[in-house]
C-alpha cells in the first residue's frame, strides 16, 4: 500500500470516527491510521481511526476474528510479543506515541493494564498475586503492599471473600473471583487505562455480572476499554461502542445511539442478530 | 460393539500396567533371592559319630581330613597314624612312624598351610619331620576313586639329633614354596633352626614318583628365647614368634639367621588380658594374621603393621561369644576362617574379613580336645573328652560377606590402617578377597556428580532459552537436533571419549581449562557489545534468533583458548600443565579421568535433561507470561518469576531422570575410566562405577560364588537407588505440581 493510497483510506474513515455531538469530552487514546498485520499478509487492522475518551468505558462489539482483541492488544503492545506481527500508524496515549522508540514497554503495560479472557492467576497466593505488579517494580516494604493489596482486593469487590485466606493459592478460588483477582492484580498498579478482552466471557452468569458491576465501580477512575461478544454486556457497561467488522472500524458512537439508531446498515444487522 | 471395545482396551491397558509392575516385582525378587544367601550363615549336619581308632587313652596329636572329605587321620601320641572313613570310622590301615621303640614325643607342631607337613620333637633330644600326604587313583573296575595315605621324611628318616639328652620342648614349623623351616628349643630356650631346600636333580625330573631331597642347613641359637615359649614361625618363614602362657609375644626376624647367624628382636607385645592365660595360637591361612585363643573364650587376630617405629604387632579384631575357655582353635585351608571350640563342646566358625561368626552351636554334649577342617571347608571333625570321634557336614559358602565387609572400613592383612577396598581376586590362593562397595559406590556418585556438573547448567539453561526466547522456527529444528543426540550409542560416546576425548584432553589440558574459562566470558562480552551495537544492526535479525550469532562468537573463542593456551602453559606452568599439577599440587593425572567422563557422559545427559526441561517451560501457558507482562513485568522477571516457578516440577523430574540415567550409565564409565577402584574426589583421576563394574567382572565370577552374589549386590544397590531416586523425584514433582498447577 502506497502512500497515497493510505492517505485517501485515512480520510475516508475519519468522519465516522470522531465523537462530534460532546465537546466536553478529554481524549485519552487517539488512534491515528493504525494497521496491522500479521505474518505479512493478513491484514488484520485496516486504517483505524478514532479518539477515546478519558474516564468513560468504551466496547468494541464484532463478530470473531474482527480485530479487536488485536486492536486492545495495540494499546498496551502486547502484538510485540507475538512474531510477525506488524503494526504502522501511530496511537498517542495522553499525547505521547506509545510506539516511540524511546518508550519503555514494560511501563507502559503498567500504565495500561490488561485482564485476559480466561483467568490467569499465577500459582501463587493471592497475596502474592496482587503484590505481583509492585513487587516486580521493586516495591519491598511490607507495610506499603498489606494497604496496596487491601485495596485493590476492595476495589475489586474481592476483600470480603478472601481478606481471611490471602495465603492460599489463587488457583482454590472460583473462575469469577480468579476474574477479579485479576482485576485486582492489574488496578495495584495503578494504571491509567484498564483493557477487558472478553474479562466474563468464560464465566457463569452471576461472575458475570459481579464483573460488570465492578466495572461499573471502575469506571470512575479508569479510563476502560472492554472487548465482548455479549451485546448486552455492552449495552449495559458502555458509554460508548465501536463496532469492527473484518479489521475496519465501521462505527464508533455513544453506546445509545449505537444501539438504537445506528447510522449504518452493517451495525443495526449485527446488534439485531441478522448478521452472518 | 463399543462396550467391547471399550472393555477390551481397558483390559489391555491394565493388563500392560500391571505386568510392569509385576515383571519389576520379579527383577526385585530376583535379585534380593540372588543376594540372600550371602547374609545367611553357614550350617552343619551329621555325618557319623564312632570310637576313635587306635589304643585307648593315648592322646591325640593331630587330626586331619582329606580333600574329598572322604578319608580321616588321627595322629597319637605313640607316633601312629590311623586313617579311618570320615563317614563310619572304619579303619583303613594304621602305620607307625620311624621312631624307636623307646622314643617319647615331647613336643609336637604342624605346618598351618596344606603342605602335610608335621614335626614332632622327642625326648631324646631328637627330632623328626614328616610330610604327610594322600594319593589318588582312580580304579580300574569301576572307576570308583582309591585315596591312599602316604608319607615321606624330607629332613631324612632317622630322627635327627639336635639336643644331647634334653628334650625337646617346643617345635615350630612351616613350609614355603620348595623350603622348609623347623624352629626347636630345649628346656633352656636355646632355639635351633633347621632349614631345607629341595635339591633339583636330573633323576627327579625323570622319576616323578622319587621322594624329593633336601639340602639341610642347620644353625644353633644360645638362649635366644625365653623357656617353655610356644614357638610360631609365620607364611614367609621371616618371623620367628616366642609366646607365653600369659600372652607376652617376642618377634624376631630370621632374614638373616642363616647368612650370619644373628637374628634380632624387632617387636614385643601383650597379646592377651591381664590374667587372661593362652590356650592356643596359629597363624591363619596365608600366615599373616596370628589367631590368639585365651581362657576366657576368646580368640583375637593379630598382625605385623609398619610404622614409623618399625613393625608393630596390631591387634585388628578380636571375636568373642564363649563364656568357657576355648579349648582348641584351626583354621581353614583356603579362606580366612577359622573354628574354635570350648570346654562346654560349642563350636563357633568366624571369618576375620567379614568379623563375624558364620556359626555358632552346641555340637558336643562332652567338651572336645582336638578338631580338624576338611581342605574345602565342608567337613568337620571333632574328638570328644569321651574318646569318640564326631563327623559333620559343614555348608558354609559365603562367610566373607557381612555388613560391616561392604560398607565399613576393614582392616586388611597387610594394609597399615582399616581401608575401603574393592580387589575381588588375585594371583594367590591364600588372598584375602575385599569387597567393599563403597569405592564403587562413590565412584557411581562422582561420575555422576561430574557429569551432571556438566549438563545440568548447558541443559537447563538451554532449556530455558529454547523454551522462553527462542522463535518457534528456530525452536522446531534446534529441539529435534539436540534429542537426536540421545539416539547415540553410548558405547560409540565411550569409544569416542576413551580413545580419541581422554588423549586428546590430556594433550590439551590447559586449552580445554581456558575453553571453560573463556567462554563463558566471552558470550557474556558479546552479548554486553551486542547491546551497544546500533538497533539497526539488530533489525536483520528477526526476534528470537540472537542465539544463532552466538555461534560464530562460541567458534572464535574455542580458537583463541587452543591458540593461547601453549604460551601460557609455558609462561605459567613451566610448560606442561601436568607435571606441574603433579610437582606443584601433589595431583596425578590419568589420562583417563573424571574429567573425560563428565564430557562424555554429560553429552549423554544432556538431551535427556533438555528435552524434559524444555517441554517443562514450553508447556506454561503463554496466558501466565502475557499476564505477567502485561502488569510491567520484563520477560526476565516473567520468567523467573512465574515461567520457572510453574515449570519447576518438569525442571526437577529433568534433573532426575538425568541424575538417574547418569547413575546407571555403563558404557561410557566402562571405556573412560580406566576403572580404577579408588577413593578419591581428584577431577583427574579414574573411577570404577557399580554399573561398569558389574559389566567387567561378571564374566569372569564363578557362578554361585561369593564373588557372583557380590555383583548381583551391586546390581540390587543400584536398583535400590535407582527406585528411591525415582520415589523422591515423583513425591516432589507431585507437590509443586499441586503448588503450581495451572490446568
Amino acid at each position: 500500500m502506497n502512500a497515497d493510497e493510505e492517505l485517501a483510506a485515512a480520510s475516508q474513515q475519519e468522519q465516522g470516527a470522531s465523537l462530534s455531538d460532546d465537546d466536553s469530552l478529554e481524549t485519552c487514546i487517539e488512534i491515528k491510521d493504525l494497521n496491522l498485520y500479521y505474518a505479512r499478509d493478513v491484514h488484520a487492522l485496516k486504517n483505524i481511526t478514532l479518539d477515546i475518551p478519558r474516564n468513560k468505558v468504551t466496547a468494541f462489539i464484532g463478530p470473531s476474528g474482527c480485530g479487536k482483541s488485536s486492536l486492545l492488544r495495540c494499546f498496551n503492545r502486547m502484538n510485540d510479543l507475538i512474531d510477525d506481527c506488524q503494526i504502522d500508524g501511530k496511537i498517542r496515549i495522553d499525547g505521547e506515541n506509545i510506539y516511540a522508540k524511546r518508550i519503555d514497554v514494560a511501563n507502559l503495560r503498567r500504565r495500561v493494564g490488561m485482564v485476559f479472557q480466561k483467568p490467569n492467576p499465577f500459582p501463587k497466593s493471592i497475596y502474592d498475586n496482587v503484590a505481583y505488579g509492585l513487587r516486580i517494580q521493586g516495591m519491598k516494604s511490607r507495610r506499603v503492599l498489606d494497604e496496596i493489596v487491601e485495596n485493590s482486593l476492595r476495589a475489586a469487590a474481592l476483600w470480603d471473600e478472601v481478606k481471611d485466606r490471602l495465603d492460599r493459592n489463587a488457583l482454590e478460588l472460583s473462575g469469577g473471583q480468579q476474574q477479579r483477582l485479576v482485576i485486582a492484580r492489574t488496578i495495584a498498579v495503578e494504571p491509567e487505562v484498564l483493557l477487558l478482552d472478553e474479562p466474563a466471557s468464560a464465566l457463569d452468569p452471576i461472575s458475570t455480572l459481579k464483573i460488570e458491576e465492578l466495572i461499573n465501580e471502575l469506571r470512575r477512575k479508569y479510563t476502560i476499554l472492554i472487548v465482548t461478544h455479549n451485546m448486552q454486556q455492552a449495552a449495559r457497561v458502555s458509554d460508548y461502542a465501536a463496532f469492527m467488522d473484518m479489521g475496519s472500524l465501521i462505527e464508533y458512537d455513544s453506546t445509545d445511539t449505537l444501539f438504537t439508531n445506528p447510522s449504518k446498515r452493517k451495525t443495526e444487522d449485527y446488534i439485531t442478530g441478522r448478521y452472518g | 460393539m463399543r462396550y467391547a471395545v471399550d472393555h477390551f482396551a481397558r483390559t489391555t491397558i491394565s493388563l500392560g500396567g500391571i505386568g510392569i509392575i509385576v515383571i519389576l516385582l520379579l527383577i526385585f525378587i530376583y535379585l534380593v533371592q540372588e543376594v540372600m544367601p550371602l547374609f545367611s550363615g553357614a550350617s552343619v549336619e551329621a555325618r557319623g559319630s564312632y570310637d576313635r581308632p587306635g589304643n585307648p587313652g593315648v592322646p591325640t596329636l593331630q587330626l586331619s581330613i582329606e580333600e574329598q572329605a572322604g578319608m580321616a587321620m588321627r595322629l597319637d601320641a605313640e607316633g601312629v597314624f590311623h586313617f579311618f572313613e570320615l563317614d563310619t570310622g572304619v579303619l583303613a590301615s594304621s602305620e607307625r612312624l620311624n621312631l624307636p621303640t623307646s622314643a617319647t614325643i615331647s613336643s609336637f607342631a604342624s605346618d598351618s598351610a596344606e603342605s602335610g607337613l608335621l614335626a614332632l620333637g622327642l625326648e631324646s633330644g631328637e627330632m623328626l619331620l614328616v610330610e604327610q600326604e594322600y594319593d589318588t587313583s582312580f580304579s580300574t573296575v569301576d572307576n570308583s576313586r582309591i585315596v591312599t595315605p602316604s608319607y615321606t621324611y624330607p629332613a631324612g628318616e632317622q630322627p635327627l639329633l639336635v639336643y644331647d639328652n634334653e628334650p625337646v620342648t617346643q617345635i615350630a614349623v612351616g613350609s614355603r614354596g620348595e623350603q622348609f623351616l623347623a624352629a626347636l628349643s630345649n628346656a633352656a630356650g636355646d632355639v635351633v633352626l633347621l632349614r631345607g631346600a629341595r635339591q633339583q636333580n636330573l633323576l627327579g625330573a625323570f622319576d616323578p614318583d622319587a621322594s624329593p631331597v633336601y639340602n639341610l642347613s642347620q644353625i644353633t641359637l644360645p638362649e635366644l628365647v625365653p623357656p617353655a615359649n610356644q614357638l610360631l614361625l609365620d607364611g614367609d618363614l621371616r618371623w620367628l614368634l616366642a609366646i607365653d602362657r600369659r600372652g607376652a609375644v617376642r618377634v624376631f626376624d630370621l632374614a638373616s639367621a642363616f647368612r650370619d647367624g644373628s637374628v634380632a628382636e624387632v617387636a614385643r607385645a601383650n597379646l592377651l588380658p591381664q590374667g587372661a592365660n593362652l590356650v592356643d595360637a596359629r597363624f591363619l591361612l596365608g600366615g599373616v594374621s596370628l589367631l590368639i585363643s585365651s581362657d576366657r573364650g576368646e580368640t583375637s587376630q593379630w598382625f605385623l603393621v609398619r610404622d614409623e617405629n618399625g613393625n608393630q604387632l596390631q591387634q585388628v579384631r578380636s571375636f568373642g561369644g564363649s563364656d568357657s575357655p576355648i579349648v582348641s582353635i584351626t583354621g581353614e585351608w583356603r579362606r580366612k576362617n577359622f573354628v574354635t571350640t570350648d570346654a562346654t563342646g560349642s563350636v563357633r566358625i568366624f571369618n576375620t574379613t567379614a568379623s563375624r561368626a558364620v556359626f555358632e552351636g552346641d555340637l558336643l554334649q562332652a567338651g572336645a580336645v582336638a578338631m580338624a577342617v576338611a581342605p574345602r571347608g565342608n567337613a568337620l571333625l571333632l574328638e570328644s573328652t569321651d574318646g569318640k570321634l564326631h563327623a559333620w557336614r559343614l555348608d558354609n559358602p559365603h562367610p566373607e560377606i557381612s555388613w560391616s565387609a561392604l560398607w565399613e572400613r576393614v582392616w586388611y592383612e597387610g594394609y597399615s590402617e582399616p581401608d575401603y577396598i574393592w580387589q575381588s581376586s588375585a594371583a594367590s590362593n591364600d588372598f584375602e578377597p575385599k569387597y567393599s562397595l563403597m569405592p564403587l559406590t562413590f565412584g557411581t556418585f562422582k561420575a555422576a556428580f561430574f557429569a551432571m556438573l556438566l549438563a545440568a547448567p548447558l541443559a537447563v539453561c538451554g532449556a530455558i532459552y529454547t523454551g522462553y526466547f527462542m522463535a518457534p522456527r528456530l525452536r522446531r529444528k534446534v529441539k529435534p537436533l539436540v534429542e537426536l543426540m540421545e539416539a547415540l550409542p553410548t558405547v560409540v560416546l565411550g569409544f569416542l571419549a576413551g580413545l580419541w576425548l581422554a588423549p586428546l584432553v590430556e594433550e590439551h589440558l590447559l586449552s580445554v581449562f581456558s575453553i571453560v574459562v573463556l567462554l563463558p566470558l566471552g558470550i557474556v562480552a558479546a552479548s554486553l557489545l551486542w547491546m551497544y551495537l546500533p538497533r539497526s544492526l539488530g533489525e536483520y535479525l528477526p526476534d528470537g534468533w540472537e542465539a544463532v550469532m552466538l555461534v560464530p562468537v562460541v567458534l572464535f573463542f574455542c580458537w583463541m583458548a587452543v591458540v593461547l593456551a601453549t604460551p601460557m602453559e609455558s609462561l605459567f606452568f613451566g610448560g606442561d600443565l601436568r607435571n606441574w599439577l603433579s610437582d606443584e599440587l601433589g595431583v596425578s593425572y590419568d589420562q583417563r579421568n573424571a574429567m573425560v567422563v563428565g564430557l562424555a557422559m554429560g553429552f549423554a545427559v544432556i538431551p535427556t535433561i533438555f528435552s524434559i526441561a524444555e517441554d517443562a517451560i514450553f508447556n506454561v501457558p503463554q496466558q501466565l507470561s502475557y499476564g505477567s507482562q502485561a502488569l510491567g513485568a520484563t520477560p526476565w522477571q516473567s520468567l523467573y518469576r512465574v515461567v520457572l516457578p510453574t515449570a519447576s516440577p518438569g525442571i526437577f523430574s529433568a534433573l532426575m531422570v538425568g541424575m538417574g540415567r547418569a547413575v546407571g550409565e555403563t558404557m561410557i564409565v566402562l571405556m573412560a575410566t580406566g576403572n580404577t577402584p579408588i577413593m578419591d574426589i581428584n577431577l583427574f583421576e579414574g573411577m570404577r562405577t557399580l554399573a561398569a563394574n558389574i559389566a567387567v567382572e561378571i564374566p569372569e565370577s564363578e557362578v554361585d560364588s561369593s564373588h557372583y552374589r557380590i555383583l548381583f549386590l551391586a546390581a540390587l544397590v543400584l536398583f535400590v537407588f535407582t527406585f528411591f531416586v525415582n520415589t523422591i523425584a515423583e513425591v516432589v514433582r507431585q507437590r509443586l505440581r499441586s503448588r503450581y498447577n495451572v490446568l
